[in-house]
């Protein structure tokens, strides 16, 4: 059955039970994956799914359910569950009803048939351009994954939403390694044709290359460079902290900033459900609103907190078109550029650091927003405005809103970053980041 | 399982048929329920049935995965058309030929221990234990309040059928309940994000509805927010100079998970994780070699009735047993699937395990614990002069090859002449693998263990698994402070 034809009916079953508010989302997605290490293919993996995403109110109790079984029968089976285990619960509070449609939905062209119909051999032969690229340039060793995603997804609520929609996208997460050192490369995009793995095949064999001399170091407070690949690890962050959800839990370092500056003024951040090349399109959430341009942060002050319809009533503010049912999120984050590129943020620097990747990232305290994590693959020191040579074993220890508010640079390059450690889809550009603790392990 | 058995075979049977000379097929079922209470208001209950199948195939030393969640005849059948064809295409690519081990296959039926089903507990009964839970910290303690706070309990029943071309057929079920909760304390005008239990984990044991009853979830949580209130008043730093430290339970499982289980994965080992979860300081030979004191014991073992990493057979047919990872401070074990034990001319140890159908089976720890000694508290605490015991920890993180890590602690206390004073703020363990390890002196006989998810893969997966062990007592260790 069409994954259209599942959302009506799912919905018409439920308003047949007693349904007084349901949202239907049904998720159909073929992921193709080719993983490889030691320049061979260690796996390959071929997934798919269909999801089908119930939410359900009674009487302002509200329940919701995700169910892989989408047979007639597992369905109709599902809905009976969902509609009696909701009449057992007590009616919330937080109940609002879901937002009355119809929408008018953004529109973009993230689709690509040439991922969702990729060619036979075709993810194999750029694991293979890949592996020669990168020990052209002096790589030893190459590990990474090529994922190609095709989901379609379609919608209809008892607010009179019924719409679909579809998207690709094709990530590449690469590390090259010479002896000790290694680089890092990615590449993001919803179409073949930008999808450049050999840029990032040769940016990550160059960093291994260059971070094989390492040298000495000390800890303390530096000027440290982001790459587009860390500021989006941190900027992510920022996105869940901007969640109205998070908020009300205790546990955002943004909590009663609204309207507050709460980072220099070169940052704007916005959340996007559309964007050219977003890496997480959507163009209605949870709750069938249409996802729209949200600036969280504009020129260093907080504007809003994302929303659904449940929290906003409670802010007193409008929906974002950001639910989750629970938890309204961001889809995707843009950064916006500054004037800068690399090299003149180098030459800014009187000592500090350029770090090119990073990983664990993890908070002492989420609503005051200590944290450390730890740079991995090429880091180098720079003295005077010049990179001197690679270092390791650094970690950064500081305050994320002392972190964003030391922001004094960012350059006009960006890229999209999505990995196994940036879950949130980021537009980011390099950043400087002034005064930042950086220390290291005893023994 | 909800699903044909049959339809496991029929993989099996099809991937033989066109011409693979290994498949292993796994019908997987999570039925999860998740009910949450934020500042006393129900969040939306949440139920997952996550249900469908995986199979693997080796061909010609290719191996691929696939999974379906609309397992009918004719899917299973496109779905091991496309796994083989995947696995003929990317042949020439690579390398070495994957080969499997050989190994004694099981059969039959394993589960958890279970008195009361899961399925059988209303969803009005999960919000009213935590009903009760929140009218015990709602207020907070010792002029602490509590002002925000999100209470979670999961329930997951898993069930598997499992059957490959060498002869393994196994059928399992394994219930698990767990709870945890983000808290915000306040104090003196500031406000601390903490979690019950610590460290962003959970309490949490394998079996029915009566683990709520073994967890005793109204006392634990009752003397952890207390005692974290008190940890968040602390506002003495820690001493600057070297000093013997005391590790609770909770802070020196998650350090047998990060800095000794992983770096014993003998994927990780070979370079398989390498652009994910990353590789390790340990390397193919190095079996035998010292990383710590004579009493560093870790350990490993699915086996331990009602743990959360319980399993009595992985996801290839191999019979679970426990795995000695350090042995009085030398390497003992890798952790293997039947993959990497071909590689080091070893027998697999049980350690592959997959968290859903549309997961591939992978090596993972399952209960990663120290080992107990024979030091009550107060022998291990009798001739610090200067020291620092860390109960608890929030923050924590260790670099990709598993060697440079940090922990935070968060309730903390001050040692002086073998007693414990007053509390500490945020110390900072920052420290190598082999240096903790060396610096370990004396263990505890009590043994604790803690609920965690262990995330690793990619796609990701976040396997259930106990960290644990007794308090031990590292000497001569220099802490940092924020």
């Amino acid at each position: 059955m069409a994954i259209e034809s599942i959302a009506t009916e799912v919905l018409c079953e439920l308003t047949k039970l007693g349904a007084e508010d349901a949202s239907v989302i049904v998720t159909q997605s073929f992921e193709r994956m080719v993983r490889f290490s030691n320049n061979a293919l260690s796996v390959t993996k071929s997934i798919k799914d269909v999801t089908v995403f119930v939410y359900v109110t009674i009487g302002k109790r509200r329940i919701m359910g995700s169910t892989f079984n989408p047979s007639q029968t597992a369905l109709k089976a599902f809905a009976a569950k969902l509609v009696e285990s909701c009449k057992t619960l007590e009616p919330s509070p937080e109940y609002v009803p879901l937002p009355k449609g119809p929408f008018t939905y953004p529109a973009h062209a993230n689709y690509d048939p040439k991922i969702e119909f990729c060619e036979e051999g075709l993810m194999e032969d750029y694991v293979k351009q890949i592996i020669d690229r990168s020990n052209q340039i002096g790589g030893e060793r190459t590990a990474g994954a090529i994922t190609a995603e095709a989901s379609k997804i379609s919608i209809a609520t008892t607010g009179g939403v019924v719409q679909s929609d579809r998207s690709t996208r094709i990530l590449l997460n690469q590390r090259v390694f010479v002896g000790e050192a290694s680089g890092h490369g990615l590449a993001c995009s919803t179409h073949l044709s930008t999808f450049n793995h050999l840029d990032a095949a040769e940016e990550a064999a160059e960093y291994a290359k260059k971070a094989v001399n390492r040298g000495p170091w000390v800890e303390g407070l530096y000027d440290v460079i982001f790459s587009p690949t860390v500021a989006a690890d941190i900027i992510q962050h920022v996105g869940d902290a901007a969640s109205a959800f998070a908020v009300e839990s205790g546990i955002s370092f943004l909590s009663g900033k609204l309207n507050e500056e709460v980072a220099c003024e070169a940052l704007t951040l916005i959340d996007r459900g559309v964007a050219a090349g977003s890496i997480n399109t959507r163009i209605f959430d949870d709750e069938g609103v249409f996802t729209r341009d949200n600036v969280i942060i504009d020129k260093g002050v907080l504007k809003t907190y994302l929303h659904n319809s449940s929290t906003a009533k409670r802010f007193n503010a409008s929906t974002t078109g950001s639910a989750g049912i629970i938890d309204p999120h961001p889809w995707n984050l843009e950064v916006h550029p500054s004037g800068y590129n690399l090299d003149e943020l180098i030459k800014e620097v009187k000592e500090g650091f350029l770090i090119t990747n990073n990983w664990y990232t993890r908070f002492q305290n989420l609503r005051a927003g200590d944290f450390s994590t730890l740079p991995r693959d090429a880091t180098f020191y720079i003295k005077d405005g010049r990179v001197k040579y690679s270092v390791a074993g650094l970690r950064i220890s500081d305050n994320l809103p002392r972190q964003l508010k030391n922001i004094s640079a960012l350059t006009k390059e960006r890229r999209w970053i999505y990995w196994w450690e940036v879950r949130i889809p980021t537009l980011a550009p390099y950043v400087l980041v002034r005064w930042t603790q950086v220390t290291k392990a005893v023994g | 399982m909800s699903s044909d058995p049959d339809l496991a075979k029929l993989a099996v049977d099809y991937g033989l048929r066109l011409g693979a000379e290994y498949v292993d097929a796994r019908l997987h079922r999570n039925l999860e329920v998740g009910c949450l209470l934020k500042n006393s208001s129900p969040e939306p209950t949440i139920l997952v049935d996550s249900n469908g199948l995986g199979v693997r195939v080796l061909y010609r030393g290719a191996l691929a995965f696939g999974a379906t969640n609309t397992p009918s005849a004719q899917s299973v059948k496109d779905l091991v058309e496309e796994v083989v064809k995947r696995a003929k295409a990317s042949i020439r690519l690579v390398g070495e030929p994957i080969l499997f081990s050989s190994e004694e296959m099981g059969s039959g039926y394993w589960s958890a221990e279970e008195k009361e089903k899961l399925e059988d507990v209303n969803v009005q009964t999960m919000l009213k234990n935590l009903r009760d839970l929140d009218n015990v910290i709602k207020d907070g303690f010792h002029g602490v309040p509590f002002t925000n706070r999100l209470l979670m309990i999961e329930t997951s029943v898993e069930e598997k059928l499992y059957v490959n071309s060498d002869g393994a057929e196994l059928q399992s079920r394994v219930p698990r309940v767990s709870i945890s909760s983000f808290i915000n304390a306040s104090y003196n005008g500031k406000n601390y994000a903490i979690t019950i239990p610590a460290g962003y984990s959970s309490i949490g044991e394998s079996g029915g509805w009566e683990v709520v009853k073994r967890l005793r979830p109204e006392t634990f949580f009752k003397e952890e927010g207390s005692n974290l209130a008190k940890a968040v008043k602390c506002e003495r730093n820690p001493p600057s100079e070297p000093v013997d430290v005391v590790l609770g339970p909770d802070v020196v499982g998650l350090v047998a998970h990060e800095s000794s289980g992983h770096p014993a994965e003998a994927d990780r080992i070979l370079g398989r994780e390498g652009a994910q979860a990353g590789e390790s300081y340990l390397k193919k030979n190095g079996l035998g070699i010292r990383v710590g004191s004579s009493e560093a014991y870790v350990s490993d073992d699915p086996t331990i009735p009602n743990s959360m990493g319980f399993y009595l057979y992985d996801e290839e047919g191999v019979k679970a047993r426990k795995r000695r990872l350090i042995e009085a401070g030398v390497i003992r074990e890798y952790l293997h699937n039947r993959a990497t034990a071909q590689v080091f001319s070893t027998k697999s140890n049980a350690a592959s395990r997959s968290v859903a159908y549309n997961r591939e089976p992978i090596i993972r720890m399952a209960n990663t614990y120290v080992e107990p000694g024979d030091y009550s508290f107060e022998e291990l605490l009798e001739d610090i002069k200067l020291g620092v015991y860390i109960k608890s920890f929030m923050e924590w993180n260790i670099d990709d090859v598993r060697f440079n890590q940090r922990y935070v602690g968060l309730e903390a206390y001050l040692i002086e002449r073998g007693e414990l004073k007053e509390g500490v703020k945020a110390p900072i363990l920052e420290i190598t693998t082999p240096k903790f390890w060396s610096s370990l002196d004396a263990r505890g006989k009590d043994l604790q263990f803690r609920a965690a998810s262990c995330g690793k893969g990619d796609p990701m997966q976040g396997a259930p698994v106990w960290t644990g062990g007794p308090h031990i007592r590292l000497r001569n260790i220099r802490l940092g402070g924020r």
